[in-house]
């Protein structure tokens, strides 16, 4: 076989190589793209073309096929575009763009305002990071390398091609002469709409950055920039060359909050803008006053100040104030103050800026306040200290000691508590929203689940240092070792899965499937059985009674052997066996979805209580509830080593119940089996038979634990940074063990308080806690309107990523989060005085700042998967797979636009069902979809397949039914990606 | 006298000398003689047995009509499912194991796939799920990924990412779609298909490989041994880098150099129309035909062993053959519920076989592998040689 490799640049500029094979009479052509380094290697390939006549000639024959095969429209870079359009000849539209905001909008990302709006957004990471932040502050966030050219720089903000496409197919002047074949090679021309998709207004903004909001009739006017008829290209002037490099040359190393963001400093002043302003209204007015006798731009005397950067266009660029930088820039160098000074790196003076600004266009200049405002040091001020809480969770004593170790969720800690002396003497942090803790059975080693990160910590208690971070699934939450320390079980309650890792080696053993979000584990007194709790539901079907699941696990083999189900109940948070090993006792909610919440006034809309999971598998359920007091957000329960009291946290009305075990097993034994299913479950005034007392605590208890000895019981207060201590001989909760959180309460946290604080409920039935666990969902549709029995069904949505999503409701009929947790809430749910606006303000910044887990599908700056990169063509396709064009209505971008791919407005999508009051209905945000099942306004679609394959039958939810199977599959890949 | 003994002792001698040698025993495989029954008399759901998967102590059995659960150390059908149970789709076409997590994934006939775990069924079909189609044939276990083999090409779904990938035309060097069977081992994922032989996917490298019929003709085969008998295949298992390929035209065996077809007319296999197989090894294998078992015992020898039964008379019988030279014939009571033969399962010492009209088990109590002397005949044994 003779084999000859050859390299081309097609028509976007793109290398590409061709290999020509022949080989048994037969010539094959192949057509790859070729990544740079092999470019030299292709090159001299091509030297043999010369000694191969042959298959040149099939090579000459191919080269037109090879340009032919499918074009990836890549980003160019607005600099690109500016090299034909600028000028007064082409309407100054690069100018104009230098001028606008959309130049600036990435260095925008550095200012402190941005980081306000991240926070109260939920969002965790830097501003100039967040996919959220760049869809509409940069071009192209969600495209992948290979789709900008090397001209494609990131910090351009919105460029040209944000609103236009990706330009690499239609730039050429020939194309772009012809409107309809631009248009046919990408060119997109923008509307309102499309500016709304970023300029729609956003709470986040709105309360951070006053007149944030635009009036678009106004603005878009002001935004046009239409070419003058005729329209003429005229070369750009050259810049200074010689030993200058340009500002984007310094800005590759000055960046970034390490660097005090210095090119985004420089290219948010108005030096970045000093060469743009030259083809202004007002620049020609002072060249017509000082009689200059060319157009500014062509004046040397505006050119002196306005154009003293390398390039032409960056105006007064670094170099105008630290000199040319070709011989001191690299990195050896600057990093040498002294040898960067012998290179030429000049320090600016005051008297340097008078150089230009002394004559300041009849404006008064003021040196100083100019100097200062200028400056940009490398090392930032540090931010402000926020107030730093603790939010203790869940506790777990170290074997053999009395140590206490609470994971510190605010802290990303574990602290350690010294029962002894009833003092904190310890924090190791660990990881974002540190959650539970275990041990091996001889206490060297400690697990700590770091909820934010999807880590488990591993820390040696003798040195109190995390050794190893693991990492596990989504979102893990309960952490257990077996009693041989042989196992370490992880749940991943965002995936529904159990993580199994070698407790001695930590190496990842395999995944267990768990219930919906399994939540804590409880070893068997004999160390034989796990049991797994699972806060949500199944997933059960439209208007079927909820279902949820205690997983059992056989330690010996480390598999599932049982799943009990708890029938009407979700919630299942705590679990802990009977010292006898007879039962365990499991906290649960009672929801009562299917009946519209105004029954609140007749008694019940939420009941609260415990699942006996019975060593056999069968359960029983009774409440913890009475007549007239709820026990609002169960959510932990414990037994005393002698078996005698159980004691369960409310978190929702800060309280611990005692329950007597005897009696309650008397009770339920003595019911009769009709009753133990539909009367114990619901009756509210059985609780007197087994508790004892009810305690009070301090705010938002959790985790509950009994010392070894018996002696006492410790409460995590999460909201007081504090551990209550019950005595159990006198059941006394009076001592408290201060974690050492901040004092001060802020707005945010006040919020936290009043989001689990079950007080504005009638008879504390509920918190905002028990439908949104942790800000999120429950996975419950509900009917909630007195307006008939199953009349207008609603599924739970998200709070995560809430604040830029009004209007609120499926329906969209509440404008803002104040009046949508405001009266609409006392209304309908709570059936009490409303928040006061101290409370309901504190609330709304709280959930709307409840952190958004990253999405799990898709790390930014990451490549798609294959599957992912065809299933955004499917997203963002206009037309049909035989080539007809979808109507606007029937793209997914239509209503699903970024970046939370909602357009916030109501769309008739064909899913009305026969008790649905209306067919219209809000357009959901799309963020990490995958995590928020079931689907559709009343939560009729299991899973996203059904949303097309079941209730998308006349194409009015997207134009879908032409895909084929495997089409579908890739454009949810996709999905789950945004 | 003593010329008397020195005779005597010459002819003894003599006659000792010309006497022959005593002919040696054949070297003869190992025939099932011991065989259990289940039918819906004994508890099962359906006798249509789709499939059968042996789980250690446990015997998992699919029917037209559910699932079932045998205890081999009872024999007894403990537990059984149907859609009233819980059971996503009544049609149980495909079992297999995930040893590592204890999870039973079954393909459904009409229902796509499912997980048993714990007691819960899990169910994926085409609308709540990426599967590619609901007429599902088979399913396999390949580390985190359930393969399953359906009418409109195969799917393959990752249990950690959720994701699911479809094999078709489009992807894979599928002439046709119709993928009968799927198997996992040893790093390769077989894919039956009818109308495009079998389809090797190698988990390390995402690449495929097609064993079609060299000679392309669907009627004959012009070329003996040249590659896979037939495109109209039905099963493939891998085992101990050898390749058993069922078809509705015969069987045959690759073992990464050479091809050996094997039709009824010149092995031990009852009929060329086979459904299924199972293999035990590179020399053993089990095929499910129309017309009874065939078990290739020694392929180096192409020693078989048939068992059919006599619909009539209740009874069955093995037939040991060598290149089609009958060596031995054992009646035997009942061993096949019914000649034909669905599916098929081995594990450790014995075998399993669904039939459309219940299960057998052969109970391979003194199990040898291949060939050797036996110390008495099977027919001995029970008495019943012929």
């Amino acid at each position: 076989m003779i084999a000859l490799c050859l390299s081309a640049v097609d028509d976007v500029g793109r290398d590409r190589s061709l290999t020509v094979a022949a080989q048994n009479g037969a010539t094959s052509i192949r057509f790859t793209e070729l990544p740079s380094r092999d470019r030299q290697g292709a090159v001299a390939a091509s030297r043999l073309a010369t000694q191969l006549p042959i298959l040149v000639t099939a090579l000459i024959l191919a080269v037109p096929a090879a340009i032919a095969a499918p074009k990836r429209p890549v980003y160019v870079g607005v600099k690109a575009c500016g090299v034909c359009h600028d000028g007064a000849s082409m309407g100054n539209q690069y100018s104009k763009w230098l001028l606008s905001k959309h130049a600036r909008g990435y260095s925008a990302l550095m200012k402190p305002e941005s980081r306000e709006i991240t926070k109260i957004s939920g969002l965790r990471g830097d501003p100039w990071k967040e996919p959220v932040c760049l869809a509409c502050h940069s071009t192209a966030s969600t495209a992948e390398e290979w789709e900008k050219d090397d001209t494609f720089k990131p910090e351009d903000g919105l460029q040209c091609e944000a609103c236009h496409g990706p330009g690499s197919e239609y730039m050429a002047e020939d194309v772009m002469r012809n409107r309809a074949e631009a248009i046919r090679n990408g060119l997109k021309l923008p509307t309102k709409e499309h500016c709304l998709g970023c300029h729609i207004e956003k709470g986040s903004h709105v309360n951070v950055i006053k007149n944030s909001t635009i009036d678009i009739d106004k603005v878009f006017p002001q935004i046009q920039h239409p070419l003058p008829k005729p329209s003429s290209i005229s070369a750009m002037p050259a810049g200074r060359g010689g030993n200058f490099i340009g500002s984007r040359a310094c800005g590759a190393c000055h960046k970034g909050k390490e660097h005090g963001h210095q090119y985004d400093v420089w290219r948010m002043s108005l030096h970045a803008r000093a060469w743009a302003v030259l083809s202004t209204p007002r620049a020609l007015e002072i060249a017509a006053e000082k009689k200059l006798a060319t157009e500014p731009r062509a004046a040397a005397e505006c050119l002196a100040c306005h154009a003293a950067g390398a390039e032409i266009e960056e105006g007064v660029g670094c170099e105008a104030c630290h000199g040319a930088g070709k011989n001191y820039s690299t990195n050896a160098v600057m990093r040498n103050r002294e040898a960067a000074k012998k290179a030429g790196l000049r320090t600016p003076s005051k008297d340097g800026c008078n150089h230009c600004h002394r004559e300041s266009h009849g404006k008064t200049f003021n040196l100083d306040a100019a100097w200062a405002a200028i400056a940009h040091p490398t090392k930032l001020a540090p931010p402000k200290p926020e107030p730093q809480y603790k939010t203790p969770l869940n506790m777990t004593f170290r074997p053999r000691s009395t140590e206490l170790w609470v994971a510190l969720e605010a802290a990303g800690a574990v602290g350690i508590v010294d029962t002894a002396t009833q003092r904190k003497v310890a924090e190791i942090p660990t990881g974002g929203a540190a959650t539970d803790v275990a041990f091996t059975p001889d206490g060297h080693r400690a697990f700590v689940s770091n909820r934010q990160d999807d880590t488990v910590s591993v820390i040696d208690t003798a040195t109190r240092k995390v050794t190893h971070t693991l990492k596990v699934g989504d979102e893990p939450h309960g952490v257990l070792t077996d009693a041989q320390g042989k196992y370490l079980y992880v749940l991943n309650t965002a995936s529904d899965d159990i993580y199994i890792y070698d407790a001695v080696t930590l190496k990842w053993i395999k995944k267990l499937s768990a219930g919906r979000s399994p939540w804590s584990l409880a070893l068997s007194p004999n160390g034989a059985t796990i049991l797994v709790s699972n806060t949500l539901s199944h997933i059960t079907g439209l208007r079927q009674p909820l279902r949820s699941e205690i997983t059992f696990i056989d330690t010996a083999r480390a598999v599932v052997t049982d799943r009990a189900m708890v029938r009407d109940s979700n919630l299942i948070t705590g679990i802990a066996w009977h010292p006898s090993g007879q039962y365990a006792l499991a906290t649960l909610n009672r929801t009562k979805n299917l009946v519209p919440m105004t029954r609140l006034m007749q008694g019940w809309t939420i009941s609260n209580g415990l699942a006996i999971v019975w060593a056999d598998g069968a359960t029983d359920q009774v409440l913890l509830d009475t007549p007239g007091m709820g026990f609002a957000d169960a959510t932990d329960v414990t037994f005393t080593p002698d078996g005698r009291y159980a004691l369960a946290t409310s978190s929702g009305t800060n309280r611990v119940a005692v329950i007597d075990c005897a009696k309650l097993v008397q009770l339920i034994k003595s019911t009769s089996p009709e009753d133990r299913k539909n009367v114990l479950p619901n009756h509210l005034g059985k609780s007197a038979a087994f508790i004892v007392k009810y305690l009070p605590v301090l705010s938002s208890p959790r985790g509950i634990t009994v010392s070894p000895d018996g002696a006492a019981a410790y409460v995590a207060n999460a909201i007081d940074d504090s551990i209550s201590v019950i005595h159990l001989k006198t059941l006394d909760p009076s001592t408290r063990i201060d974690l050492g959180g901040a004092k001060v309460i802020t707005k945010q946290r006040f919020g936290e308080k009043v989001f689990h604080s079950a007080n504005i409920t009638f008879r504390r039935q509920f918190s905002c806690h028990s439908c949104h666990p942790d800000g999120h969902v429950d996975g419950l549709t509900y009917d909630i309107e007195a307006d008939g029995v199953g009349v207008s069904p609603v599924e739970n949505r998200t709070l995560r990523g809430i604040l830029d999503t009004a209007p609120f409701k499926w329906e969209g009929t509440n404008p803002t989060l104040t009046r949508q947790c405001g009266p609409r809430l006392s209304i309908f749910f709570t059936r009490l005085q409303p928040f006061t606006p101290v409370e309901l303000d504190a609330l709304d910044y709280y959930i709307t700042s409840i952190p958004r887990p990253p999405n799990r599908y898709h790390t930014p700056g990451e490549e798609y998967t294959p599957a992912q990169r065809r299933g955004k063509l499917i997203f963002e396709r206009t037309t049909t797979a035989d080539g007809r064009a979808i109507p606007p209505e029937g793209r997914c971008l239509n209503c699903h636009m970024p970046p939370y791919f909602t357009t916030r407005k109501t769309f008739d999508v064909g899913t009305q069902q026969a008790l649905d009051r209306t067919g219209k209905f809000d357009t959901p945000h799309l963020n990490n979809v995958y995590d928020s099942a079931p689907y559709l306004h009343n939560g009729m679609a299991d899973t996203l397949e059904q949303i097309w394959t079941v209730y998308n039958p006349y194409d009015k939810h997207g134009f879908t039914n032409d895909l084929t199977k495997d089409q579908l599959n890739d454009l949810i890949e996709y999905i789950k990606t945004l | 006298m003593k010329q008397k003994s020195i005779a005597a002792f010459l002819i003894t001698a003599a006659l000792c000398f010309a006497q022959a040698p005593p002919a040696a025993k054949p070297k003869l495989p190992f025939v099932y003689t011991k065989w259990k029954q289940f039918t819906k008399a004994d508890g099962l759901p359906n006798e249509h047995v789709f499939a059968v998967k042996s789980d250690g102590p446990r015997l998992w059995v699919g029917t037209e009509g559910g699932l079932a659960l045998i205890d081999k150390k009872s024999g007894k059908v403990t537990k059984v499912w149907t859609e009233a149970d819980g059971l996503p789709w009544r049609a149980v076409s495909g079992i297999d194991i995930n040893h590592k997590t204890g999870e039973v994934w079954l393909s459904l006939f009409g229902g796509g796939l499912a997980r048993f775990s714990g007691g819960r069924f899990d169910h994926w079909h085409q609308m709540n799920s990426g599967i590619v189609n609901d007429v599902a044939y088979g399913v396999a276990v390949e580390n985190d990924n359930i393969w399953v083999a359906t009418t409109a090409g195969a799917s393959r779904f990752n249990t950690v990412s959720g994701e699911w990938t479809i094999y078709t035309e489009k992807n894979a060097p599928m002439e046709e779609i119709w993928n009968y069977g799927v198997d996992y081992r040893d790093g390769k994922v077989h894919l039956a298909v009818w109308g495009s032989g079998v389809l090797e996917f190698d988990v390390a490298s995402s690449r495929w490989k097609d064993y079609l019929d060299p000679d392309g003709e669907m009627e004959i085969d012009l070329y003996r041994d040249d590659g896979i008998v037939h495109v109209i295949t039905t099963a493939a298992k891998y085992v101990d880098k050898t390749l058993w390929v069922s078809s509705y035209f015969g069987a045959c065996r690759y073992d990464g150099r050479n091809w050996r077809g094997y039709y009824n007319m010149d092995s031990g296999n009852p009929s060329d129309f086979i459904n299924n197989l199972a293999a035990r090894s590179a020399n053993e294998a089990w095929f499910a035909t129309d017309k009874g078992v065939g078990a290739i015992m020694d392929a180096a020898s192409n020693t078989w062993v048939t068992y059919t039964r006599d619909p009539k008379s209740n009874t069955g019988k093995a037939v040991v053959s060598r290149d089609k030279t009958v060596l031995e014939t054992i009646e035997m009571g009942l061993n096949l519920p019914n000649n034909y033969i669905v599916s098929a399962d081995v594990d450790g010492n014995d075998v399993f076989l669904g039939t459309s009209k219940g299960l057998a088990w052969g109970i391979g109590d003194g199990y040898y592998a291949g060939l050797k002397e036996r110390p008495k005949q099977v027919a001995e044994i029970h008495g019943a040689a012929k």
